[in-house]
């Protein structure tokens, strides 16, 4: 599967798919509105980076096309326009990520990366962290190939935060997506969840951190070295 | 009358002089219309008996005159009723037939006018008036003279004329004023468009250039003055768009060479030069987002009743700024109220401002500080990392009222010590 940068500044364009190729991800390069349509109805993409500034059109029309045909690829928008109004726009017309430029290129990797590891999507499947890593589908977790046994929910948890890799996961958020609709939460349930997961990657040499943000959240991220 | 500063206060001053004035001139024009006419009405009638007196007037064929009249006439120039009177004066000025007891004339300084004369005078309490007529009968000259005794108790005109002031005329006076009472309202009905499009003028300033003075139901004198100041709002609108757009523009087009340069920057091998150039970039970048903030900052117009929840909007900014706190070996937190704190204000204003302060927080502290951000229920928001880091926003007016920006303190203390402000 490949990515598809729409993107008229072809300098741009340029460094934008060797960096993506230097994390591992192939992508097709197109500088008009009309080629971008023709190639997404008929070429299968697994994300599309889209640049809203185009020479022969707006893309957020491409955006609406897309989603009103009911095409579920994940679109990161790249704009010089970052007010508001734009992204508020952007949004609602359906793109998946929003980034404003000048961006570094390794957010625009993890954040397409963050995309990517969407359930359904090319890294939803099998997830990975440093040494860690998750089949979405056996619900079997990994370290450095070997497989590990976590509860059920212990997995719900890791998972969740390993789709979001480097980027907060609200503790809300867990406990709706966790617990659901299954009755009255324990106020320290998450919280008793992610301190056994730590504690167990931790025994089993997983090279993760799970940074809790107090108040807010929890991200996963490599340890770092030293 | 530089004192009178509104045209509704100048018009009602003017006004009132011309009401004092009319309710003073009226009364004394309406007295003389009325005297006037009730002259003419007594001096018409004079001559109408005049001549009836004359139609029975005879000169007899041996040149004696004969006066018979009718039992009515008669009544009325009685000596008993004694209203009237009569009297007929020749040629010579002899007197050939007379009312009055001692058949004198009623007026005895006859012009002996070729037509008639209107005449008066006063013989005990009688006050005589009346006229002397000059007939031609049989071809001799003869003075009809006829009067009314206006002392008489029948006779009231005098009267009306006399009581005019004390029973008509003052009415004049509270019709003025009720008729200046009608007149403000009518010139506030008719100023009204006028107050409207002045309070429409209020709202204009630079960040609210789209607001137009309406030409619904202005006058016509002054629509051309509306239009004039509208097509030069047309022009300054335009003007400041221009200036925007420039500004929003030039930013817009400073980006893509800006994320070109960055990413040949992640490009290179020597990661200390790379390093100091990232930091170049950032700075850049920073100027062109505030000369976009700026821009978009002048168009901004925040409603009054626009609320955010400035909970979930620290939220979001501890969210998006955790990365980089871990990625620089810090820490973020959140505390304070669970539950929302709601404030007005913009939401993205907000966002962008907390953000700011909170990477400020990030970037200026030593690693391993945890930057916390705590939210008040009464919709304060404090930061703290190594000094107070403040930012008071107030719900309890529902406006933020101060920005206090506190960081970048000279040594770690943490929690403690002298705030020092600086920008955000």
């Amino acid at each position: 599967m490949r990515l598809l940068v729409v993107e008229d500044n072809e300098e741009l364009a340029r460094l934008l798919i060797q960096g993506l190729a230097a994390e591992g991800h192939e992508a097709d390069h197109l500088t008009t509105a009309a080629e971008a349509r023709s190639a997404l109805t008929t070429t299968r993409y697994a994300a599309l980076v889209l640049d809203l500034g185009l020479p022969d059109g707006d893309g957020l029309s491409i955006l609406r096309e897309i989603r009103q045909r009911k095409d579920p690829i994940p679109v990161l928008v790249l704009t010089a326009r970052g007010g508001l109004h734009d992204r508020v726009t952007g949004l609602r017309s359906g793109a998946d990520d929003y980034l404003v430029k000048p961006f570094a290129l390794e957010e625009l990797v993890a954040r397409l990366e963050a995309l990517l590891r969407r359930p359904g999507q090319l890294l939803g499947r099998s997830l990975q962290v440093a040494n860690l890593a998750l089949d979405t589908e056996s619900r079997q977790a990994f370290i450095d190939d070997k497989p590990h046994v976590l509860s059920a929910r212990e997995t719900a948890v890791l998972e969740l935060l390993m789709r979001r890799k480097d980027r907060v996961v609200s503790k809300k958020h867990v406990e709706d997506q966790i617990f659901g609709m299954s009755g009255e939460v324990a106020s320290n349930a998450v919280e008793v969840y992610v301190h056994r997961l730590r504690k167990q990657l931790s025994e089993r040499g997983a090279k993760v951190q799970i940074h809790t943000i107090r108040g807010v959240g929890y991200l996963i991220a490599e340890e770092k070295a030293g | 009358m530089i004192w009178l500063k509104s045209i509704f206060s100048r018009i009602i001053f003017l006004h009132v002089i011309a009401v004092l004035i009319t309710a003073i001139f009226m009364p004394l024009v309406l007295y003389w219309f009325v005297r006037s006419a009730a002259n003419d009405l007594h001096d018409q009638a004079m001559r109408e008996q005049a001549d009836l007196v004359a139609h029975h007037l005879v000169l007899g064929a041996d040149g004696g005159w004969t006066l018979d009249l009718p039992p009515p006439l008669q009544a009325l120039y009685s000596q008993a009723y004694g209203r009237y009177a009569y009297a007929v004066i020749d040629d010579g000025g002899r007197v050939l037939f007379s009312s009055l007891k001692d058949q004198s004339p009623l007026f005895a300084r006859d012009p002996r006018s070729p037509d008639h004369a209107f005449l008066t005078t006063r013989s005990g309490d009688a006050a005589m008036s009346g006229v002397s007529l000059e007939k031609e009968i049989s071809g001799r000259r003869v003075w009809v003279q006829v009067g009314e005794d206006f002392a008489h108790r029948d006779v009231i005109i005098d009267d009306v004329v006399a009581e005019f002031f004390k029973r008509v005329g003052w009415i004049t006076l509270p019709i003025l004023l009720f008729l200046l009472g009608a007149d403000i309202v009518i010139f506030r009905r008719a100023l009204r468009p006028l107050l409207s499009a002045s309070e429409m003028a209020k709202q204009i300033n630079p960040k609210r250039t789209d607001v137009r003075l309406s030409a619904e139901s202005i006058p016509k004198e002054i629509l051309p003055l509306v239009q004039a100041v509208n097509q030069a709002l047309d022009r300054l609108e335009a003007g400041f768009r221009v200036q925007r757009e420039f500004t929003a523009d030039a930013a817009h087009e400073l980006r893509t060479p800006l994320t070109i340069l960055r990413s040949r920057i992640d490009t290179l091998v020597d990661r200390k030069i790379s390093k100091a150039l990232h930091q170049d970039i950032e700075g850049m970048a920073r100027i062109v987002s505030q000369l976009l903030d700026i821009a978009e900052l002048e168009t901004l117009s925040i409603d009054p009743q626009e609320k955010a929840d400035l909970r979930a909007i620290c939220a979001e900014v501890a969210e998006f700024a955790a990365p980089l706190a871990l990625a620089q070996g810090k820490d973020i937190a959140l505390s304070g109220s669970e539950a929302s704190v709601w404030v007005h204000g913009s939401a993205e204003m907000l966002s962008r401002a907390i953000r700011n302060l909170v990477e400020n927080a990030i970037n200026h502290s030593p690693p391993g500080t945890t930057v916390e951000i705590v939210v008040e229920d009464a919709g304060i928001v404090t930061g703290s990392f190594a000094q107070p880091l403040a930012t008071r926003i107030s719900s309890a007016a529902g406006t933020i009222r101060t920005l206090l920006i506190v960081f970048n303190p000279p040594r770690f203390r943490p929690r403690l010590g002298r705030p020092i402000c600086g920008p955000g």
